[in-house]
């Protein structure tokens, strides 16, 4: 069974700018989501007038602004009737194409312009200008929490609970990069192979969590623009729509040191945890939506940004059992050769991130209509995205297909 | 040997853009009674009077029975370890204490509180709280892993 939304709206057209640190001219957040946008309405075939709702994802750390969504709409000379950030982290990034689809769904509007995109590394020591950046200034960031540190509470108690060993997770960090060493634009594509050895012997950051086992850094910026419209507005020809099949989205706390203080609510319903991430209330509205299944899904892309959340992901996602993530992967589920294919930008953790985008949505819109920019996946009908905004917080799942429903 | 003092954090934090005054990071004013609490080496927790409830210093509104909450209430300051990192890679003051290790305590009245844990870290292991200056300079709480009498 499927819902009024599932198939009601395409994106007809997609945009994405690059600028690396290896880049004579460092280009800002701005410019770079404008290069998107533009590139976006041109593929969509439509102008400035047409422009119905203006949504971004939140304001990237180099280009702060009191509205940044009023700054992307000066410069684009549009005159939206809805113009707001869509944020829940970096999780929002898809939201910006969920909440589109509800607006273009109740006729208020034809046409959505959905921009994400980040550069800080071209702007800020990332190291520096990160380590506390999740932590909660006054209970966790006096303590020295690090980012990884916050990370590393739901990977130490995950592995506890469910018996995930180290090695298991270490998997992950070793199928990512083969699919990186194919990818023109993976931050790692030129660094080689790893073994499960040398992630367990990279230095520790936050234990359990190793530096392989943490993303890494874009070592650049990227903005990524979508044009979304409704179905009975998509020509038939010659263009080649993606349709959203089915999305859902879940947030639970901004502090991990308080998640669990919540109880009797999403994840939390069976009593208080930190281990049930609300990646599974996500999926199952998704799913629900778009009426297909696990394993009608033949491709996954996913901003986890480390090993354990991975197999926290693939469990919630339904490819595995809760707490099986560890023998799922062992057991080859998400070989690069023969398994389910998993993270092939390489993922954040060898792709790199670079803050929120619609990156990851676009690898699956082009893998689908056969024209991807790394490994090609044949055959591929339906995929899947999960946005996630940090610490493990907040988390969008989106599915998408090339054939109209 | 500096007073042991904490950080007011009840006017937030001053952001800054250079000269340009951009606004007011975190204003806590109901939190000052656990910092007030800390100053003095006791440990208080928010205290719902409807319910009876305990609740993080930082609780405005009592989650059970949406009651208004800014009394305070000694708190046993015992409780478990439900996680924790050692952290061995660190920046600013911190750099030079790794490797330490921070977690989250399930304090004995079901309230879960982040904190710098000291002592051999294991899953819920028993913890008591204790009051020391960490590397910032301001007294905080902290949580000593209890040893077998
Ligand atoms: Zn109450």
């Amino acid at each position: 069974m499927t819902t009024q939304l599932s198939g009601s709206c395409a994106i007809v057209g997609m945009g994405r700018s690059i600028s690396l640190k290896s880049d004579a001219e460092r280009k800002t957040p701005l410019q770079l989501v404008v290069d998107a946008a533009s590139q976006a309405m041109r593929e969509a075939g439509i102008t400035r007038k047409q422009v119905g709702a203006l949504l971004t994802g939140r304001m990237p750390r180099t280009y702060c602004s009191l509205q940044y969504n009023q700054a992307v709409l000066n410069e684009l000379k549009i005159t939206p009737m809805i113009s707001t950030e869509v944020t829940s982290h970096g999780a929002g990034a898809l939201g910006t194409i969920e909440l589109a689809v509800v607006l273009l769904q109740a006729r208020v509007i034809d046409y959505a312009l959905c921009v994400c995109g980040e550069a800080s590394p071209l702007w800020i020591e990332m190291v520096e200008g990160s380590a506390n950046w999740e932590a909660d200034l006054q209970f966790e960031a006096p303590y020295g929490a690090t980012t990884p540190a916050l990370y590393a509470q739901v990977a130490q108690r995950y592995m506890h609970d469910y018996n995930i060993r180290p090695e298991q997770c270490a998997r992950v960090a070793v199928e990512n990069r083969l699919w990186a060493l194919d990818h023109p634009q993976a931050a790692m594509r030129k660094k080689g192979k790893i073994s499960v050895d040398d992630v367990l012997s990279s230095r520790m950051v936050a234990s359990p969590l190793r530096m392989l086992d943490c993303a890494a850094w874009f070592p650049g910026g990227i903005g990524s623009a979508a044009v979304i419209t409704r179905a009975d507005l998509v020509p038939e020809s010659p263009s080649k729509p993606s349709w959203i099949l089915g999305f859902g989205q879940s947030s639970t706390h901004e502090w991990i040191g308080e998640r669990f203080a919540l109880r009797g609510a999403g994840p939390t319903e069976n009593g208080p945890n930190i281990t049930n991430l609300g990646v599974g209330e996500a999926a199952r509205q998704a799913y629900a939506m778009s009426g297909l299944r696990p394993a009608d899904v033949g491709i996954v892309e996913t901003s986890a940004p480390f090993t354990f959340a991975n197999l926290m992901v693939l469990e919630e996602l339904g490819f595995c059992g809760k707490g099986e993530g560890g023998d799922f992967v062992e057991g080859g589920g998400i070989n690069y050769d023969g398994g389910l294919p998993f993270n092939t930008t390489g993922g954040y953790l060898s792709f790199g991130q670079s803050g929120q985008g619609l990156y990851l949505l676009k690898e699956v819109l082009e893998q689908i209509h056969g024209e991807p920019e790394g490994r090609p996946v044949p055959g591929v009908k339906v995929g899947l995205v999960h946005g996630h905004g940090g610490p493990l917080a907040c988390h969008s799942v989106m599915l998408v297909g090339g054939e109209r429903p | 040997m500096t007073e042991e003092t904490t950080i007011d954090w009840s006017t937030g934090m001053r952001l800054m853009a250079g000269d340009m005054f951009l606004g007011l990071y975190q204003p806590s004013p109901e939190t000052t009674g656990y910092w007030d609490g800390v100053r003095r080496h006791e440990f208080l927790l928010k205290h719902c009077l409807r319910c009876d409830g305990c609740h993080h210093p930082r609780r405005i509104l009592c989650p059970d029975c949406n009651e208004a909450v800014s009394a305070w209430k000694p708190a046993k300051g015992t409780g478990k370890l439900h996680s924790y990192s050692e952290v061995h890679r660190a920046t600013g003051v911190f750099a030079k204490s790794t490797p330490y290790t921070v977690g989250i305590v399930e304090l004995d009245e079901g309230v879960p509180l982040f904190a710098r844990i000291f002592g051999e870290p294991g899953i819920d292991v028993p913890v008591e709280v204790d009051f020391r200056v960490l590397e910032q300079g301001a007294l905080l709480p902290v949580f000593v892993v209890k040893t077998a009498p």
